[in-house]
């Protein structure tokens, strides 16, 4: 069953980058309206606002004004009237400030909650950035297949933690919350808003382009991997998280195609999973014996040697004793 | 009469020459901060002196000079530095806008402006539903009750200016377009002689009468209050 988690998270993605261009589309359409006036609409506008209206109206209270229960974006937004933001915005503000403004910083503690309990859940499977770099991946590799050269280096990972310290300290200095402008789930939804409400693409489009370009000229998934100070967040709230990805070293066949998926370079086939691994599930879902599955654990286990249905482990004769170093 | 009024002048540019941008609850460590960024601003200033001599270079001053443009922030706006150290740049006070004026820089103002409200008054000005307050999670700007009460006494978005040698009114013509247009009625703007407009001290700077003046360029206009 969990294979197709990896289907739902698509979908997931997909979904949540659909709301950031629909909600503005509608909120724009609804206040056209009553502006204009209903009444003054021509036939089939009238009609193309009652079909709006008859998917829209169970979640507004007042149809001159938007959508009520759904508002903002995964930076910062409130759904059904809980508000919730993103714990980078929480730091970032506390770091611009040095004031901590406590209405606000609870807004983030559902997100730090889920963080601890799923680990970088948001990464993989809510950020709309994740979505157009994952594709952005597909197009490097297509870029790769008809011979154009395409960037895989590899940095360490621990850079984005120099990230997110230097963007908070540059906040400190500067007393402005600069940290929103380098962080891509916080660009993407803001020029989405831009560019369907207010009528063009703001400046972070260029920084967000450069960062697609970084991962296909530079490192394959480059940006999440090293540089994102989000990431670094929810990496370091998620190192003792209770749901991740475990290796069954008995019917692991050592086929590495989990190590080929992985987007974040981590090291499945070897037990190596760490702060870093945002629960995508792909790896789940590419394996072909079913060895990897999601547990509730609080530490990965340690290397258990090769899969016992792999070549290596029956060339060396043993046992199928779990726990076995080769 | 011939003289360059003084309201003409940038007040951005005024606020920083005379280094009064906000006063008061500041810690210290906030004014070391400012200190360091006016010894930047200065630096960049002489710089940029120094190179517009440089054709090339004069014609970018002129270009950021342009781009130098007076700006409101929306109603309930904390002193600008406090908002700058708030405002998460979400967006969402735009998004709630009924009257969609609330516009977002890019780099025009610098990176530490960059993806924060504001609101030019000539082209669409405020119409006080004070939902931006309500919508804001930061408290950037803050929540303000839509009565006439709280209103007057937390927005201050700027003050209105009249230019009487622009005034259709002052000119012998009645109009009080100005006034008309104003929501808070006399204790903003009060009309004399001819609906001569005078602005009173309860003018909160909405811009509504900036954005009805049938001026062209307007007669009245608001000086934003950045503290």
């Amino acid at each position: 069953m969990q294979r197709y988690l990896n289907k739902l998270r698509w979908a997931s993605l997909w979904a949540v980058f659909a709301m950031l261009v629909i909600l503005p589309l509608v909120s724009v359409y609804q206040v056209y309206v009553a502006s204009h006036g209903y009444r003054l609409l021509s036939p089939l506008s009238k009609r193309f606002y009652d079909v709006m209206y008859f998917f829209t109206s169970p979640f507004t209270d007042d149809p001159a004004n938007s959508l009520d229960v759904i508002k903002g974006t995964t930076w910062s937004g409130s759904f059904f009237g809980l508000k919730i933001s993103d714990p980078l915005a929480a730091i970032g503000q506390v770091a611009a400030s040095l004031d901590p403004h406590w209405p606000f910083l609870v807004t983030a503690l559902i997100p730090i909650v889920f963080t601890i309990i799923f680990g970088r859940f948001f990464c993989g499977w809510i950020c709309p950035a994740t979505l157009l770099y994952e594709l952005n991946s597909n197009v490097a590799i297509w870029l790769q297949k008809i011979g154009l050269p395409t960037g895989n280096l590899h940095f360490n990972r621990r850079l984005k933690y120099g990230v997110l310290a230097l963007g908070l300290v540059l906040s400190a200095i500067s007393g402005s919350v600069l940290v929103a402008n380098i962080y891509p789930p916080a660009i993407v939804g803001r020029e989405l808003y831009y560019v369907t409400a207010l009528g063009g693409f703001g400046t972070g489009t260029i920084f967000f382009i450069l960062t697609l370009l970084f991962d296909i000229l530079v490192a394959r998934r480059g940006f999440c991997r090293y540089l994102c100070p989000g990431g670094a967040v929810y990496s370091l709230l998620g190192r003792y998280r209770l749901f991740r990805i475990k290796r069954t070293v008995k019917t692991c066949n050592d086929c590495a195609k989990c190590n080929a998926v992985c987007e974040f370079a981590l090291d499945p086939m070897r037990d190596d999973f760490g702060q870093e691994c945002n629960n995508c599930s792909a790896c789940i879902a590419v394996c072909p014996t079913q060895a990897l599955t999601f547990t509730t654990s609080i530490r990965d286990i340690p290397y258990q040697g090769p899969g016992h249905l792999g070549h290596e482990f029956n060339k060396s004769g043993q046992d199928d004793l779990p726990g076995q170093v080769a | 009469m011939l003289a360059w009024p003084e309201w003409l002048s940038d007040p951005v540019e005024k606020e920083n020459s005379t280094g009064a941008l906000c006063s008061g609850t500041i810690s210290s460590l906030v004014m070391k901060r400012r200190h360091f960024l006016y010894a930047a601003l200065g630096g960049t200033v002489t710089v940029l002196t120094a190179l517009s001599s440089v054709p090339g270079a004069a014609w970018a001053a002129r270009r950021v000079a342009t781009y130098r443009t007076r700006f409101l922030r929306p109603p309930g706006a904390l002193a600008e530095d406090d908002f700058l150290s708030r405002c998460i740049r979400c967006g969402q006070c735009s998004e709630v806008c009924p009257n969609n004026c609330i516009k977002y820089f890019g780099l025009e103002k610098g990176v530490s402006s960059m993806g924060t409200p504001y609101i030019t008054p000539r082209e669409q000005a405020c119409i006080l539903c004070m939902k931006c307050g309500d919508a804001c999670p930061t408290g950037a700007l803050k929540p303000i009750q839509r009565t006439r009460k709280d209103i007057l006494e937390n927005v201050r978005m700027g003050h209105a200016h009249v230019d009487e040698n622009l005034c259709l009114s002052f000119q012998g013509k009645t109009c009080g377009v100005c006034a008309r247009a104003c929501p808070m009625g006399t204790v903003s703007i009060k009309v004399g002689f001819l609906e001569q407009p005078h602005v009173q001290a309860g003018c909160i700077g909405c811009g509504l009468c900036e954005r009805s003046c049938i001026q062209l360029p307007q007669a009245i206009r608001i000086i934003p209050n950045y503290s």
